[in-house]
């Protein structure tokens, strides 16, 4: 019982198929399942749907190597190390791929409604904006609100019909095949501990089918359970699980490792043409496996990185200019 | 109270425009920070007139009091002295229940009603250039009761018509017809209010209280009103300004850079030559 749910990384990708809807754990730079993406790009994967709260690197990575084929979420950028989402603009420009624009908050509220089996939620955000603008439901445009994977409609409007509260704007559920979560520690069981901010991991892992956990290390169930009210994810809601230290890089992870803000600058620089994008990929991702992706960026770059067990951030990163 | 104005060679315009952003905050408000300058902003509030400030992250950090300036909403250093680190299921219920009095956030383009872009230039199903999205600009700025913009002045910025209603502003659009509206009418219980503030790197512009028209309130030094409506492609209301945007104080100034962004993460120091 105990092994049941180990997989490996090339596992963990292979169940990932080919026109799957994905979404991560994380916020922008931090906590995402980089060693997993990686992966799915050196596999070939293709015509995925993203659906992500907020996106990232992650996206940025996916979306350079031709992997999506539809982005539904709200935000692309690397923060501070990249002003916006290069190759995504790209291939919009190039019509190579459907986006769908939600709110942050529409996107936060879609995945707790799918988290607790609603099929839409309710909100009053973004109220007059073009991102209610019915020309501009993309995937409708496209043909694709069948109801079934997608939904009928972007947005219904109406009014409060409880308390006279005034227009109401309800959103679908965001339905997920799966989701790919990268975290400090997992029990052998699934039972997950996310330390510092836990961003929107529990409505994502909860919303999808299909639940993937990636950790820093795999911990014994019993010493997770020993403080259960400091557990985020139920054992029950995650599928599988692996090891993989420094599986977030080029992303942060609270307590472990700051996010590499100049591995993320370089590839911002480098990859706003495809041919960028491409000598980027063939240089850090295709002809290596983690270990000698972790063994390229070299012990002196990660003890960089590593974060001060008491302030759970690195003091040896150069954040400024 | 006498303060202790800094010399224009002593500050910098990313000086400026942070002060700016500070003394729009009010001690005891619950604030929401996006990444960037504001950020210094509220945390230079918080060391100065307004030390009871709540300060809200969207990534999931309630009244945090960061030892260290984060680089980003989700960033490892958020979480220390705060009331509590959670989620963004928090950090936007919060939000949409009412308790956020003002947001600071950002935009490509602004209209003379305060609707922001940050989503794409040129025509959204064609765009000449497709931006990061809203993020959650728009909903902070339709929880909020008050929201500052800080924004880069260019000509092209401020414009009559923003390629892309991102954030709502005072006059916004009633779907499916996209007929303008006061946001009032489209809000009904929920409205608290809209943008009341854009710090531009040329001066400091309000909205009117009935019409939700921009006007230019205080020009930065250096710069005229003649010279700042040259600066917009709308017709900028100039007959109300109020004077000078003030500097910075040597106090902030010397909070600014030594004590919340020394690794001028954000804002650059003015070199002393």
């Amino acid at each position: 019982m105990s092994n049941s749910k180990r997989i490996t990384l090339q596992q963990a990708a292979e169940i990932i198929k080919d026109g799957s809807s994905l979404t991560f754990s994380g916020f922008t730079i931090w906590r995402r399942p980089f060693a997993i993406v990686y992966e799915l790009i050196r596999q070939g994967r293709k015509g995925l749907h993203l659906i992500e709260v907020n996106g990232g690197p992650q996206t940025e990575f996916l979306v350079g190597a031709g992997c999506v084929d539809i982005w539904e979420s709200c935000w692309v950028g690397h923060e501070l190390y990249g002003k916006y989402g290069a190759n995504l603009s790209r291939k919009v420009g190039k019509k190579e791929i459907l986006v769908e624009d939600y709110s942050h908050a529409e996107m936060l509220f879609r995945f707790a409604a799918a988290a607790s089996g609603a099929p839409y939620a309710v909100t009053q955000t973004s109220l007059g904006t073009d991102i209610h603008n019915p020309a501009y439901d993309t995937l409708g445009r496209a043909g694709l609100r069948d109801g079934k994977r997608f939904p009928k409609q972007k947005y219904v409007f109406t009014d409060d019909p409880f308390f006279g509260a005034g227009p109401q704007v309800l959103v679908p559920a965001a339905k997920v095949d799966v989701a790919v979560m990268c975290v400090q520690q997992v029990g052998e069981e699934g039972t997950v501990r996310v330390a510092g901010q836990y961003y929107s991991d529990p409505e994502a892992a909860r919303a999808a089918d299909i639940t993937i956990v990636m950790a820093e290390e795999v911990v014994p169930e019993e010493y997770l359970r020993r403080e259960s009210d400091r557990n985020t994810i139920t054992s029950f809601e995650v599928d599988y699980i692996l090891e993989c230290p420094f599986g977030a890089h080029p992303t942060g992870m609270f307590g472990r490792y700051d996010v590499d803000g100049a591995f993320l600058k370089d590839f911002y620089a480098k990859t706003r043409t495809q041919e960028g994008f491409d000598a980027f990929a063939k240089e850090w991702i295709f002809g290596h496996d983690h270990m000698s992706y972790l063994d390229k960026l070299g012990w002196p770059r990660m003890m960089n990185l590593r974060a001060n067990t008491a302030l759970n951030y690195s003091t040896g990163v150069k954040r400024g200019q | 109270m006498t303060r202790d104005y800094a010399n224009p060679e002593e500050f910098g315009l990313a000086d400026l425009l942070c002060c700016a952003a500070s003394r729009e905050v009010q001690d005891n408000e619950i604030v929401f920070a996006g990444t960037g300058l504001p950020m210094v902003a509220i945390m230079l509030a918080q060391k100065t007139h307004a030390p009871n400030l709540k300060l809200i992250f969207e990534a999931g950090t309630l009244d945090g009091r960061p030892p260290e300036i984060p680089t980003s909403v989700g960033d490892a250093r958020c979480e220390m002295g705060a009331s509590r680190a959670s989620g963004l299921y928090d950090a936007f219920s919060i939000a949409q229940r009412g308790y956020v009095d003002l947001g600071f956030l950002g935009g490509a383009e602004v209209d003379e009603y305060g609707n922001v872009n940050t989503t794409c230039i040129g025509d959204y199903l064609d765009p000449e250039l497709r931006l990061t999205g809203s993020g959650g600009n728009p909903d902070i700025n339709s929880f909020a009761r008050r929201t500052v913009f800080i924004m880069v002045h260019e000509k092209r910025r401020f414009t009559p018509n923003v390629s892309y209603i991102t954030s709502p502003g005072w006059r916004v659009k009633k779907w499916p017809g996209g007929e303008f509206v006061h946001r009032k009418e489209l809000y009904g219980a929920a409205f608290r209010g809209g943008p009341s503030a854009v710090i531009s790197t040329a001066g400091v512009f309000r909205f009117d209280a009935e019409t939700g028209r921009i006007y230019l309130d205080t020009c930065h030094p250096g710069k005229s009103p003649e010279e700042i409506r040259e600066m917009c492609h709308f017709d900028l209301d100039i007959s109300r300004v109020s004077g000078e945007t003030l500097p910075p104080t040597r106090e902030e100034l010397h909070l600014i850079h030594e004590v919340l962004d020394p690794e001028q993460i954000f804002i650059p120091k003015v070199k002393k030559g």
